[in-house]
């Protein structure tokens, strides 16, 4: 009698991103905070193209992720709050799959603005136009792959008091491997070497993180919410 | 008489108990629930109903005792589609209308044949109230919203804690006339409440919690 | 088949019976850990004999290279035992992954502060982006994890799952980490200095170590044994054999 799999999972995309839509106010938030932090840069170091240039992807990569990181808090909050997430666990749909759903909602409304105006924040730094697709190609695959770790670390903090500078504590151990391969796709790209490799390693690691991420994440749920 | 595996009670509690903290929250629990039957879960504030409830529902794990489903050991997975819970924190997300929550249920939790959201949402006393964000209705129109869930999700137990808080007098009736048609329709429902329930489908079992 | 590892873990960790144990363990693990602390120090400073290449100033690794081996063990043992919690959900198991945290945060920190020390007369600086302390670094960051986590949850026993979980996930990240430091490293021609070189460490030199390895590991298990009680105690607070002991305190 229970609902088919694949209702229920366009249900969760949907309703997640009718939300998202209806307070699009905080969906711009992270994308101003990108905005802010690159502008900042050149006020700090000078107008000096050749640094600038130098630092560019990296500089991106990383604001990328800390806007990232500032929307993470709020994957699981208000659904705990209102106690939607509860029906969630009780649901008779895996919820693994579920909160797979809810991680996808998640990237969609707050990565994908930022990789649409990562080639702006790149351009204001002058990185050159050839390692513009590493970048692209680098947010594409490490942006998933950080919402994936960032659901498990979030389901696990669940039961707590809200606490976003333990968030990024425990995400920084998981996030330097991914910061160091996006990164060294761009800077190869930026000096003319192949990078195709790091690439590769990416999407590997993205393609075991949305198997085995959702499992985790309903996992640390169930620990954190069982009390 | 019927025969045994008939016989076999939907909800079945041998000392069941639960420990905050190895402390235990109530004291151990023995009960049967039939289908057709209905349950008032009784006891003071702090007393362990709410938890009893969430125990019942999969949200905790019990630390003592027995929980069996249609005589046998209780699982999540197999049993997860038939029970409803409702609890105080009523799951309805605030910018959407009360339609949409209900799409989202259905989508998640199965719909009951025979019946759309708008009949269930007429049914609860919120038509006219279908487009409107849940955030703009009152605590009890909020409550009404997610009762209209009870009507539409294909459940057979209905775990419902404090159902009659923040409803009027029409309210009280409306829980009433749905626990009522549920009961006779051979779904069983766990009650928690502290105040008086005018209930005419028979004298409801009574579970007294101690803590 | 393995059915005797849960059986004989459930006996030890009762815990009456794990608190008698580990205070019975604990004068033992620290008098072993004094006298080899004793010896491999002796050894160490003063009967090795200085390296041809760093003069005095390697003497340090006695205390920089135990440290990093325990800061490593210890996380391997919060993480089997945070597994064990999980699994079995076995009150011991937490204790003993919750207690190791901050034992191992402050090796890691050791190690840290050690190799700055060092690196300063061995490489001009006190920081150095090398692989291997950078993993180091980022090991303390997976303890702080863990230990954060730990203290965020009001119910201990909740926030002591939730912290064996990450502390799960840390053990799969270090190897990551580790491996993409070292590409990292090649990739940006970092100042990587093998300090060991590939020659083989002379017995005058290499016994002080094994000694002051040994000494470190039982100071982690007298540490433990201690936390581990003081935990138990708190956690079994209502317990009748709890009351037993405070009431003999209190008599005497």
């Amino acid at each position: 009698m229970s609902a088919p799999l694949e209702h229920a999972c366009a249900a969760m995309l949907r309703r997640d991103l009718t939300l998202a839509w209806r307070r699009r106010g905080d969906m711009a938030l992270p994308v101003l905070y990108a905005v802010i932090v690159v502008v900042l840069f050149p006020f700090a170091l000078g107008p000096d193209l050749a640094l600038l240039q130098r630092i560019a992807g990296g500089l991106v990569l990383v604001t990328v992720l800390l806007a990232m990181l500032l929307a993470l808090d709020g994957m699981f909050a208000s659904d705990i709050e209102d106690g939607s997430l509860e029906q969630l666990v009780l649901a008779p749909q895996p919820l693994a799959l579920m909160l797979g759903m809810k991680i996808l909602a998640h990237w969609i409304t707050t990565a994908l603005p930022l990789i649409v105006i990562a080639p702006l924040l790149a351009g204001m730094l002058h990185l050159p136009a050839a390692a513009m697709p590493a970048l692209l190609l680098a947010l594409l695959l490490a942006t998933p792959l950080l919402s994936l770790l960032g659901a498990v670390l979030v389901a696990l903090t669940a039961g707590t008091r809200r606490s976003g500078m333990l968030l990024a504590l425990m995400l920084l151990p998981l996030c330097v491997p991914v910061v160091i391969f996006a990164a060294g796709a761009v800077a190869a790209a930026q000096e003319g070497l192949p990078w195709f490799a790091p690439v590769a390693w990416l999407a590997a690691a993205l393609i075991l993180a949305v198997v085995l991420a959702p499992l985790a994440c309903a996992a640390a749920l169930r620990i954190a919410l069982d009390s | 008489m019927t025969a045994p595996a008939a016989a076999a009670p939907l909800l079945e509690a041998r000392r069941l108990g639960f420990h905050r903290q190895d402390e235990p929250v109530f004291a151990p629990l023995d009960f049967r629930l039939h289908a057709g039957e209905l349950a008032l879960i009784e006891g003071d504030n702090g007393s362990g109903k709410t938890t009893l409830l969430r125990l019942l529902a999969g949200l905790l794990h019990a630390s003592e005792g027995e929980l069996r489903w249609r005589g046998a050991p209780w699982q999540r997975d197999t049993c997860a589609h038939e029970i409803l819970f409702l609890g105080h924190q009523l799951g309805q997300k605030h910018e959407l209308s009360p339609r949409e929550n209900l799409g989202f249920a259905i989508g998640l939790h199965g719909c009951r044949d025979g019946i759309t959201p708008q009949a269930a949402l007429d049914e609860v006393g919120l038509g006219g109230y279908e487009d409107e964000p849940v955030r703009r209705l009152s605590a009890g129109q909020k409550k009404r919203a997610a009762l209209a869930r009870l009507l539409l999700q294909p459940a057979v137990l209905w775990l419902l804690d404090e159902p009659y808080a923040n409803l009027d007098r029409h309210g009280i009736a409306l829980i009433n006339r749905l626990l009522e048609r549920h009961v006779a329709g051979g779904g069983a429902a766990l009650v928690s409440s502290h105040g008086v329930v005018g209930f005419h489908g028979g004298e409801p079992q009574r579970i007294r919690m101690h803590g | 088949m393995a059915k005797w590892i849960p059986l004989w873990l459930h006996k030890l960790g009762s815990p009456p019976t794990f608190y008698r144990f580990a205070g019975a363990v604990r004068p033992w693990a620290m008098g072993l850990a004094l006298l080899f602390g004793v010896i491999g120090l002796y050894g160490g400073l003063v009967l090795a004999p200085p390296d041809y290449q760093q003069g005095d100033a390697y003497r340090i690794i006695f205390i920089h290279v135990p440290s990093a081996w325990m800061s490593m063990f210890v996380y391997a043992v919060m993480g089997v035992s945070g597994f064990i919690a999980l699994v079995w959900r076995m009150k011991l198991a937490e204790v003993v992954a919750m207690e190791s945290a901050p034992i191992g945060a402050a090796f890691a920190f050791i190690t840290l502060a050690t190799g700055s020390l060092w690196g300063k007369p061995m490489w001009g600086t006190w920081w150095t982006w090398d692989a291997r302390l950078t993993s180091e670094l980022v090991l303390l960051f997976l303890y702080l994890g863990v230990i954060g986590l730990y203290h965020a949850f009001e119910d201990r026993r909740q926030g002591a799952r939730a912290a064996s979980f990450l502390a799960i996930i840390g053990v799969i990240n270090v190897p990551i980490v580790h491996y993409s430091v070292v590409w990292w490293n090649t990739l940006h021609q970092g100042s990587t200095v093998n300090i060991f070189g590939h020659s083989k460490m002379p017995w005058d030199m290499l016994w002080p170590l094994l000694a002051m390895t040994l000494a470190t590991k039982c100071y982690y298990a007298a540490s433990l044994c201690r936390r581990a009680r003081t935990d138990i105690l708190a956690l079994e607070s209502g317990k009748d054999w709890v009351r037993e002991i405070a009431q003999a305190e209190a008599a005497r």
